[in-house]
C-alpha cells in the first residue's frame, strides 16, 4: 500500500472506532474538517497513523503548518515518509 | 494481559508509594525516572515480571516524543499515565534563580502536558484510559517560598480540567491527586516546629502518607472511577478543611 491508501484506511479505521461517519468519497480537495472525523478523531488519526508509518510529521515539522484538505494532508505524510526514508 | 500504566517520578516518594500499590494490584508499571534507586530496584527484584525500568531526564522536553514512541513500540498502548516526576525548589521569588524557574516549569508543568499529548493519542485508539496528574495543596493554598512551585501545580490543575473535556469523550478520564504535606524528600526541608505546626493543623492530627496519596492514585485508575473526569482529589488529612 502507498501512503495515500494507508491514510485513507486508517481514516477508516479511526472513524469506525469513534462512531463518525466519514463523507463519501473522500477525494483531495475535500476539506478536512467536512470529512466527518472530528478534531478527537484527527488527534486518534494522527496517532493510527505514527503506529502504521513510524512518523508524525506535525511532530517533527519547526513551523506548525494546518493542512486544509485531504491532498494537503496526503502530501505532508508522503513528504515526511520520503524525508524519513532517506535518512536510513 | 495487565494494564501498562506509566509512572514518572517513581522511584521514590510517592512515585514509589504508587508502584507498590499498582503492582499489588496486578498492573504493568513502567516506571520512569532519571535513575533507578536502590528501593526501584528492591521493588523490581519482587515482581520483575511486570515492573520495567526506563531511564529519562523529563526536563529535557524535545526528547519527550522519542521516548512516547519509544514506549509505544515496545510495551504498546498504555491504559494510564501517572505525572508524578516534580522539583520542589524552596525559596522566595525574589531571589530565586530564573534558571530553576524555568527548570521547574518544564519539569512540573511542561513535561506532564506533553507526556499527556503523546500518550493521550494511544488511548483514545483504544477508547479507555486514565491520566492522574499529581497536583498539591499549594495550588490552592499560599505557602511561603513555594510560589513557583504552586504556579506549575495550579497550571496542572487548570490543564487537567480542559484536557478532561477534550478526552472524556474518547473513553479517557483526567484527573489530579493533591496531597498535603507528606514526609516525603521533596519535603524533608520542613522540620521542628514547622511541621508540628502543619500536623496541628490538619482534621486528624497527623500528615496524610505518601500511601494514602497513592490509593486515591489507585482508585482513579480503576474501573469504579470511571465517571469520575476533571476533578481534584485532595488528600491531606483535612488540613484544608
Amino acid at each position: 500500500m502507498n501512503t495515500e491508501q494507508i491514510i485513507r484506511e486508517a481514516m477508516y479505521q479511526v472513524a469506525e472506532i469513534s462512531d463518525c461517519q466519514l463523507m463519501e468519497p473522500i477525494r483531495e480537495d475535500t476539506v478536512l474538517l467536512q470529512s466527518g472525523l472530528d478534531s478527537l478523531g484527527f488527534a486518534m488519526l494522527v496517532a493510527q497513523l505514527e503506529e502504521d508509518l513510524g512518523i508524525d510529521p506535525f511532530t517533527e515539522m519547526a513551523i506548525p503548518v494546518y493542512p486544509n484538505t485531504f491532498g494537503e494532508f496526503v502530501r505532508i505524510y508522503q513528504q515526511y515518509a520520503e524525508q524519513s526514508q532517506d535518512g536510513q | 494481559m495487565n494494564k501498562l500504566v506509566v509512572l514518572t517520578g517513581a522511584s521514590r516518594g510517592l512515585g514509589l508509594a504508587i508502584a507498590e500499590q499498582l503492582l499489588q494490584q496486578n498492573y504493568q508499571v513502567l516506571a520512569i525516572a532519571r535513575s533507578q534507586s536502590e528501593a526501584l530496584k528492591q521493588l523490581a527484584q519482587s515482581c520483575s515480571e511486570r515492573l520495567d525500568f526506563m531511564p529519562a531526564d523529563l526536563g529535557q522536553l524535545d526528547a519527550l516524543p522519542d521516548l512516547c514512541h519509544a514506549i509505544i513500540k515496545q510495551y504498546g498502548r498504555p491504559y494510564a499515565l501517572i505525572n508524578n516526576a516534580a522539583v520542589g525548589h524552596d525559596g522566595v521569588l525574589a531571589t530565586l534563580h530564573n534558571s530553576q524557574i524555568s527548570e521547574l516549569l518544564n519539569l512540573n508543568l511542561q513535561a506532564p502536558i506533553l507526556m499527556s499529548k503523546y500518550l493521550l493519542r494511544s488511548m483514545l485508539l483504544n477508547r479507555a484510559g486514565r491520566i492522574v496528574n499529581i497536583s498539591s495543596i499549594v495550588a490552592k493554598t499560599g505557602f511561603n517560598g513555594l510560589s513557583v512551585y504552586a504556579a506549575s501545580k495550579a497550571g496542572l490543575e487548570g490543564f487537567s480540567r480542559s484536557l478532561a473535556r477534550e478526552a472524556g469523550k474518547g473513553g479517557v478520564t483526567v484527573n489530579c491527586v493533591a496531597p498535603g504535606y507528606m514526609e516525603t524528600e521533596m519535603t524533608s526541608a520542613l522540620k521542628g516546629e514547622k511541621l508540628e505546626s502543619v500536623k496541628r493543623r490538619s482534621a486528624i492530627g497527623r500528615l496524610a502518607t505518601p500511601e494514602d496519596a497513592a490509593a486515591m492514585v489507585a482508585y482513579l485508575l480503576s474501573e469504579q472511577a470511571s465517571a469520575i473526569t476533571g476533578t481534584v482529589m485532595t488528600v491531606d488529612g483535612g488540613s484544608t478543611a
